[in-house]
């Protein structure tokens, strides 16, 4: 199919089942909250657009993906990454039994699993490799104690996939194992933090004598950090992905429009350059995406992508902010005239930590420097 | 971290007095409890804070002696200002003691100085300037505001935007079309015809906007018949006011996040032994000593001269400085926190949301860069 009729496809898709009143939303919204949206994708085939096709994905080559990405930005729809299809599919996919692909991952596509990410615990976040949650194998079960923090949508989760400490006489990265956890398993414990936006996205998650089948452990014991790992090239190109700078670039454009600033020389070059920007990192991204569909995988360099789309999105919100002029600074999103509405302040708040989770960008500069530049120390 | 200013500049007695007991009061609420608890609420400050400021004698700050004032300089102004930036004081000194007593110092009704700035300097009486009409306009004529004279006065109509502590003022001046020209009126808030309806900002202050229907003003109620000139140089004595505000909001962001990456450990080590957030840090220091620098040859500026072209030259620099500063420092602050800067719980951000309300209001970086632009090279 052309590029052109796929894209018809794709708009044609979202004019006929994606509810107006969530175009352009002045928050990102829940994958609990769009629950039957999801459920249409996955009866369509379009729940995961990166998976290949023998697990129930679309199998897209990199260029299509962005392509149908960029289709989903223009019509307004912005919902929170869905962990369970961008990080633990493809983890599953790789590292999973037979009857963990056969069990999970048709679970994952229609959404009957939402899932978090328990991998970050406060002693543990750059240096995560020095987490402490520790699971002890008793018999049939794990017997897991300790605490994550910063896990996203934990309160709207079903299940956990996380990280453990299984030895601890190791070298740290050694002694860490992958475990999936029912979140409504006894022991287990959420509270909700509130962010910047005033909104909670994210969660403590407390393990107490929490007991986990010994066989939802993935791959082997002790693995776990190589595992990880692989996972976060993963998720970094994701995060590395133009849409999320994409989504406020498209509503600088509109806010610009609507106050009669578009036609304005000077804001005209800077928002040119800040398309520029992120137009420019398509180019790498489906550069490096492409790696991923050979079926290679991609090393240390992918933390450039991550870097540059994460700070060119804080451009871009910093950029909305201004043009919102003083309303920008209330707590209440503005309407636009394409029947949408922006929260401008929200936007800028919740582009801050992109350069934060997935790893830092001060993490992200050393891998490049010592991993790519081959610099010494 | 090493205190610059006593390194290098010399302070005068006044200037470190000012400092001094402006720093022990406001950091009274060093851990921000106060001010988290009153987010969201009106006027959004205790009475009982704005009366010990009263008695401290700096509502009158910028007034002279017959009015009960301190007739401070702007450059001792400024450390006041800045030690209520650093604790993000929600009272509105800038927009009572510097914007609403200016307008009526600088106009011309001294009936309505004797009047109301004694009051005003006791603190039993606060004052709002209702001048903007639209978003991101900087525009000092009136437009959309129209006063229609009568016999006795006016009857003014209209509608005004982003006005600061409107909550708590007892009256606004405001600037209305009055034939060819723009005048300032001072109006109740309890007149007939005033409504007030707010607007809840990110940093839990509010934004008033005022609707004006039919209301009777009389004539000894008008504060400036040259509203336009006395407007101008009321809101560039608040745009210098505004920056020392900013500029203590990041030079106070800068020192928790220098207290915080001492502390918080990774990889075994303090986090502010990483080279990275070092050179991070020192970015940002040198973004608050410049804009100290600015902020300190701006007052300068307005204590020496009346002119309006030097003056507005100045307020431009200093404003776009501490406006662009106070956001890259706040948000840089973030960074170097990592994840818990990005939560409601941690100080952190009510920095980055103050700058952003602050930085916001009379004019953003942008618009004052493109002044200084304009007034240099008319020059
Ligand atoms: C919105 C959001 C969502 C998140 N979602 C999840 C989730 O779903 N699951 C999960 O497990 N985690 C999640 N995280 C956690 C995230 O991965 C961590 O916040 C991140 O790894 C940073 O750890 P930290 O917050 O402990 O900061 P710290 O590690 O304490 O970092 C603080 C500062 O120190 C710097 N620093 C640290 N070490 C070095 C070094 N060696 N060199 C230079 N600079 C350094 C950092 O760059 C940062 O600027 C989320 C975080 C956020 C903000």
């Amino acid at each position: 199919m052309n590029e052109q009729a796929f894209r018809n496809e794709v708009r044609e898709f979202l004019k006929a089942n994606f509810p107006e009143k969530w175009r352009f939303p002045a928050h990102r919204l829940s994958l609990k909250e769009t629950h039957d949206w999801q459920l249409k994708l996955y009866e369509k085939g379009w729940a995961a657009p990166s998976w290949p096709k023998e697990y129930g994905g679309m199998g897209l080559p990199p260029y299509e993906q962005l392509v149908f990405q960029e289709e989903f930005d223009n019509y307004g729809v912005n919902s929170a990454p869905n962990m369970g299809i961008t990080m633990l599919g493809h983890l599953l996919i790789r590292y999973g039994t037979e009857e963990q692909k056969a069990f999970y991952l048709p679970k994952i596509l229609s959404c009957e699993i939402r899932w978090c990410q328990g991998y970050s615990e406060p002693g543990a976040g750059s240096d995560l490799a020095g987490l402490r949650t520790a699971a002890v194998l008793e018999g049939d079960h794990f017997v897991v104690n300790g605490q994550k923090i910063w896990t996203s949508y934990a309160h709207d989760a079903d299940m956990i996939f996380l990280l453990v400490r299984t030895n601890k006489d190791v070298k740290k990265q050694e002694g860490i194992s992958f475990l999936l956890a029912d979140m409504k398993s006894p022991g287990i414990t959420i509270k909700k933090i509130k962010n910047l936006t005033g909104n909670s996205e994210f969660c403590e998650v407390f393990f107490d004598n929490v007991k986990v089948p010994k066989e939802n452990i993935v791959g082997k014991i002790n693995q776990g950090w190589t595992m990880a790992k692989s996972l976060l090239g993963a998720e970094r190109i994701t995060i590395g992905a133009p849409k999320i700078a994409r989504f406020p670039l498209k509503l600088v454009k509109q806010l610009a429009m609507d106050n009669g600033l578009f036609d304005d020389p000077v804001f005209k070059a800077r928002y040119t350059e800040l398309t520029l920007d992120v137009d420019d990192l398509d180019a790498a991204f489906i550069r490096f995406a492409e790696v991923l569909r050979r079926g290679d995988e991609l090393g240390p360099e992918v933390s450039m992508l991550k870097i540059w789309i994460t700070e060119a999105a804080q451009r871009v919100t910093d950029m909305l902010v201004e043009v919102g002029g003083e309303a920008s600074v209330l707590d209440a999103p503005v309407s636009l005239s394409d029947g949408g509405s922006v929260h401008p302040a929200n936007q800028s708040f919740s582009s801050r930590p992109a350069s934060i989770y997935g790893g830092t960008n001060e993490i992200q500069r050393n891998i490049l420097a010592k991993a790519v530049l081959q610099l010494p120390g | 971290m090493l205190d610059l200013q006593s390194r290098i500049d010399r302070l005068t007695e006044e200037q470190q007095m000012i400092r001094d007991s402006a720093a022990s009061f406001f950091s009274d609420d060093g851990d921000l409890k106060g001010i988290r608890a009153q987010r969201g609420q009106q006027p959004g400050y205790r009475d009982e804070r704005w009366q010990s400021m009263a008695e401290l004698g700096w509502l009158g700050l910028m007034l002279p002696e017959e009015y009960d004032g301190m007739n401070l300089k702007f450059s001792e102004i400024i450390h006041l200002l800045e030690q209520s930036g650093r604790f993000l004081s929600p009272e509105p000194l800038v927009s009572t003691a510097v914007m609403g007593a200016g307008a009526l110092l600088h106009g011309e009704n001294d009936v309505c100085k004797s009047e109301y700035l004694p009051k005003l300097a006791a603190g039993e009486w606060k004052v709002a300037v209702a001048w903007q009409e639209n978003i991101a306009s900087m525009s000092l004529e009136a437009e959309a505001v129209t006063a229609k004279e009568t016999d006795d006065g006016y009857v003014v109509s209209g509608k005004k935007l982003f006005i600061p502590s409107a909550g708590g003022a007892d009256a606004f001046v405001i600037s209305a079309k009055a034939g060819g020209r723009t005048i300032l009126l001072l109006v109740n808030k309890e007149a007939e015809g005033v409504s007030v309806e707010f607007n809840e900002r990110v940093d839990g202050g509010f934004f008033g906007t005022l609707s004006l229907n039919n209301v009777v003003v009389a004539k000894d109620r008008v504060i400036a018949t040259a509203g336009v000139a006395t407007l101008e140089r009321v809101i560039e004595e608040s745009r210098l006011a505004v920056s020392a505000e900013l500029f203590g909001v990041m030079a106070r962001a800068l020192e928790i996040t220098v207290d915080y990456i001492k502390q918080r450990e990774q990889f075994g080590r303090p986090i502010g032994s990483f080279q990275a957030l070092q050179h991070r840090a020192v970015d940002t220091f040198i973004l608050v000593e410049l804009s100290r620098s600015v902020l300190i040859q701006a007052a300068k500026t307005f204590d020496e001269t009346e002119d309006t072209a030097a003056r507005a030259k100045a307020a431009s620099q200093v404003k776009a400085r501490c406006s662009d500063a106070a956001l890259q420092v706040t948000k840089s602050c973030i960074q170097m926190h990592g994840g818990i800067g990005y939560t409601d719980e941690c100080n952190i951000g009510l920095y980055l949301k103050k700058a952003m309300v602050l930085a916001a209001w009379l004019g953003q970086a942008t618009f004052h860069r493109t002044r200084y632009g304009e007034l240099t090279n008319a020059a």
